[in-house]
């Protein structure tokens, strides 16, 4: 199982003392973050993809390519990559060259995103967010899987006898994920190609989440890709540790009160009650975290989300030692409780050996072919 | 036609309150005419709630089973005072946390509060476009109380325009209880009827 961490990329005061970051000083503190996940043994960090203030990745392929070379085991992600108002073939092409650099260690996310002025920005409507990534991604596929594309569709500019460059590395487009927080068309499509299927988990009581895995898993079984718990899925999840968990409390609350997504609502106990938000000792992090299989099985991808509210980068940087401490046992107690058979997430070298396989088996066979005409 | 539910809404503010008063004449002028199981809704009780789902976007506590029950009900009476000259904020944020569809082609009888009579027409100008916009069926009569008919000599005045009101609910009622969508929610399961992938597809034209 790989555990991970994913960035929104929000730049916001710090509530306890009103200091601000600038774009340079949050852009240099997610790559700390990123090379600080690698350190204390994490396999996975995502960003987020935005072209608003108060965000700061526009450009995750710059963001993670400069990751990547200051990085050796790291998996780099997106949290999520907007298939929606982003030109397939500029997908295809940016994360090629990423997955190029950074020798595989690329995967993808795909998501909509949900505000709204960025679709007339980048020539679309928000009305049509699933029609542009259902085509967008059909598209974007094939661009990664066919050296020469010949394509038309309802959104954008056709393609005759196009070749995206770079190819993917070693002819092995990067896996993808699909993320939907409740849109079932989402969950069909990752299920339907077979691709991953993550939820964003954080914000919404579980059973929104374990309905869209449920749906996604028996879906991804009814075409042929394997049984339901065979499936991919990843989640989210939110934390804030402290060795003892009323210093945690009395540390978090402020930025928890005024947090852009639900800050001034409700009390940071309830939102813990009735969303994954964790907010404590690193004993009840692990159980909390181990309670999240109980309703969506065994998962691949559990990817934390712990830069964000105004907290300041030291602090950011603690929770990650913390996150690493308790790494050992979240492994163990995950490993100790999962089915036989269910399958890793999907990586480069997984895809690339399996693939390989593949092509053994077919001249196996056609060799096999060949013998039975001698006869 | 058997047992229906008439969920009252409430949305007065102080205790006791005009706006609880109306709601309950209301309530017991449709139980008068017709079998009819009444559930009253203070939103006061459930404000916090509310607010957070306007924060969050989901549901928590008592406000989970006060949706279920406006949208699984036969029927509303929906009582806000006027405050400003339309509902009160609390009121409307109460329907604008409900989802979509959850009030189509429901019956609801729709009545205000407030301390005067020249804010009557609120009823019409705001109330009405409010639950014409959320597709619901509203009886013509809209029953205003105003301090003066709290009077003995303007009570029978408005005992009337209440009884009138809660005859035409109990007909729209009878009514949608023989046609087959009428009254009841129309709010959609999304995972009920996701098309597979290539039906989706050519269904969108992609």
């Amino acid at each position: 199982m790989q555990f991970g961490i994913f960035s929104v990329g929000d730049v916001t005061p710090d509530p306890t003392t009103g200091h601000e970051p600038s774009e340079r000083e949050r852009i240099k503190a997610m790559v700390r973050i990123a090379q600080k996940a690698e350190e204390v043994g994490l396999d996975v960090f995502a960003t987020g993809e935005h072209h608003n203030p108060p965000f700061v990745p526009s450009s995750p392929t710059t963001m993670l390519g400069y990751i990547a070379a200051t990085t050796e085991k790291l998996i780099l992600s997106t949290s999520t990559t907007l298939i929606t108002t982003n030109d397939p073939v500029k997908i295809a092409e940016d994360y090629a060259m990423l997955q190029q650099l950074a020798d595989g260690r690329v995967d993808l996310v795909m998501g909509r995103g949900n505000t709204g002025p960025v679709y007339p920005w980048f020539g679309q409507d928000i009305r049509n967010g699933i029609d542009l990534a259902l085509e967008n991604y059909a598209l974007l596929r094939r661009l990664w899987r066919e050296d020469v594309v010949d394509w038309e569709g309802k959104f954008r500019t056709p393609l005759k006898g196009f070749t995206a460059t770079p190819r993917p590395l070693d002819g092995i487009p990067p896996f993808v994920w699909h993320g939907s927080i409740r849109s079932p068309e989402i969950a069909e499509q990752a299920a339907y190609y077979g691709d991953g299927f993550l939820h964003n988990h954080i914000f919404w009581p579980p059973e929104h989440t374990q309905r869209m895995v449920q749906f996604y898993r028996q879906r991804f079984a009814h075409y042929g890709h394997g049984t339901p718990e065979q499936a991919i899925v990843g989640l989210g999840g939110q934390f804030f540790m402290r060795r003892k968990s009323q210093d945690a409390v009395r540390e978090f609350r402020p930025y928890f009160d005024n947090a852009p997504v639900y800050g001034h609502g409700p009390s940071l106990e309830d939102f813990s009650s009735q969303t994954p938000l964790t907010v404590g000792s690193p004993q009840e992090v692990i159980d909390r975290t181990l309670s999240f299989r109980e309703y969506v099985g065994d998962y691949q991808r559990q990817s934390f989300l712990i830069d964000h509210a105004g907290l300041p980068l030291k602090t950011v940087l603690e929770q990650l030692d913390l996150l690493g401490e308790i790494l050992p046992t979240l492994r163990a107690e995950f490993a100790s409780r999962r089915a036989p058979g269910t399958p890793d997430a999907p990586t480069h070298a997984s895809l690339l050996a399996a693939s390989k396989a593949k092509i053994e088996d077919a001249s196996v066979s056609s060799v096999s072919s060949v013998s039975s005409v001698g006869k | 036609m058997g047992t229906s539910s008439v969920v009252v809404i409430s949305a007065g503010l102080s205790q006791p309150s005009s706006t609880r008063l109306l709601a309950d004449k209301l309530g017991a002028a449709v139980a008068a005419g017709t079998d009819v199981e009444l559930t009253v809704i203070e939103l006061r009780d459930l404000a916090h709630h509310i607010t957070n789902h306007l924060l969050t976007g989901f549901p928590t506590g008592e406000l989970v089973s006060a949706i279920k029950a406006v949208t699984e009900a036969d029927a509303l009476i929906a009582v806000t005072p006027i405050f400003s000259a339309s509902y009160s904020g609390l009121f409307k944020s109460f329907f604008d946390v409900l989802e979509l569809g959850a009030l189509e082609g429901k019956p609801v009888l729709i009545a205000a509060t407030g301390g005067s009579s020249r804010h009557s027409l609120a009823l019409e100008h705001a109330v009405r476009p409010l639950f014409s916009y959320l597709k619901a069926v509203v009886v013509p009569t809209a029953v205003y109380a105003a301090s003066e008919d709290w009077a003995s000599a303007g009570s029978t005045e408005l005992s009337g325009r209440v009884g009138r009101a809660a005859r035409q609910l109990t007909a729209l009622m009878a009514g949608a209880g023989s046609s087959s969508t009428a009254g009841k929610s129309v709010v959609k399961d999304p995972f009920a009827d996701v098309l597979p992938f290539g039906e989706m597809m050519r269904a969108r034209g992609l």
